[in-house]
């Protein structure tokens, strides 16, 4: 399962496609917004994503994730859109024969995602809002009206 | 040859969602792109990494008419 929704994740939905009956572990890895960053208090975040290349490049991430760690199945899932403080961005499970596999792979991969998958974050924080990773000298607050 | 710049996140936000631009023919992207940051140099200290047919491409690749180039600043998923 790989896929950018613009609903709430469906954890469940992700663990089942997971589940094998060779596997002794299924590692997920559940990122939330916080509402706190960098010392600004945050009220939403919004994600956007060129969401074919998306896809694209998590089924890739999980293919090289496959070559490097005996893994059973792998599944990647990213909410996009407007998501509330405390609710889940992103998720990332991997089943493996044995955990240490899982919990190897599963980290990279949220790494890796991070760092490559077509997907962007801006914050909304009190007093303003600015997309993160695009920093070009500090935040620019909006004025409020 | 007519090259499409599609833009997202902040430069987006800034440029619009695309434009359309003449290159010369066999123009690379970096040519591309910087003839138009020339334009706007709003956005030249954006680092930017491109795509072209849903696949990272490096700055020295060749363009080709009617190709449209993602532009995007630094990518930000996760939580």
């Amino acid at each position: 399962m790989f896929r950018i929704v613009r609903r709430r994740i469906d954890l469940a939905a992700l663990d089942r496609a997971v589940r094998d009956a060779k596997a002794g572990a299924v590692v997920t890895f559940v990122g939330t917004t916080r509402n706190e960053n960098a010392g600004r208090q945050v009220r939403r975040l919004e994600y956007e994503a060129l969401e074919s290349m998306a896809t694209k490049e998590m089924r890739a991430l999980a293919a090289t994730a496959k070559k490097r760690w005996r893994l059973r199945k792998v599944g990647m899932v990213h909410r996009i859109g407007v998501v509330p403080v405390g609710e889940a961005s992103v998720a990332i499970a991997v089943s493996s024969g044995h955990r240490t596999e899982a919990f190897d792979a599963c980290r990279w991969l949220i790494d890796r995602l991070k760092e490559i998958v077509p997907i962007w974050k801006k914050e909304h924080y009190r007093g303003g809002e600015i997309w993160i990773g695009a920093q070009q000298g500090g935040p620019a607050p909006r004025r409020r009206r | 040859m007519r090259i499409r710049l599609r833009f997202f996140a902040m430069l987006r936000e800034k440029l619009g969602a695309a434009v359309e631009r003449e290159a010369r023919a066999g123009a690379t992207v970096s040519a591309v792109w910087h003839a138009f940051v020339a334009e706007h140099p709003e956005v030249a200290r954006v680092q930017v990494r491109f795509a072209v047919d849903e696949a990272y491409v490096e700055p020295g690749h060749r363009l080709a008419d009617g190709d449209e180039v993602a532009v995007f600043p630094p990518v930000s998923g996760g939580a």
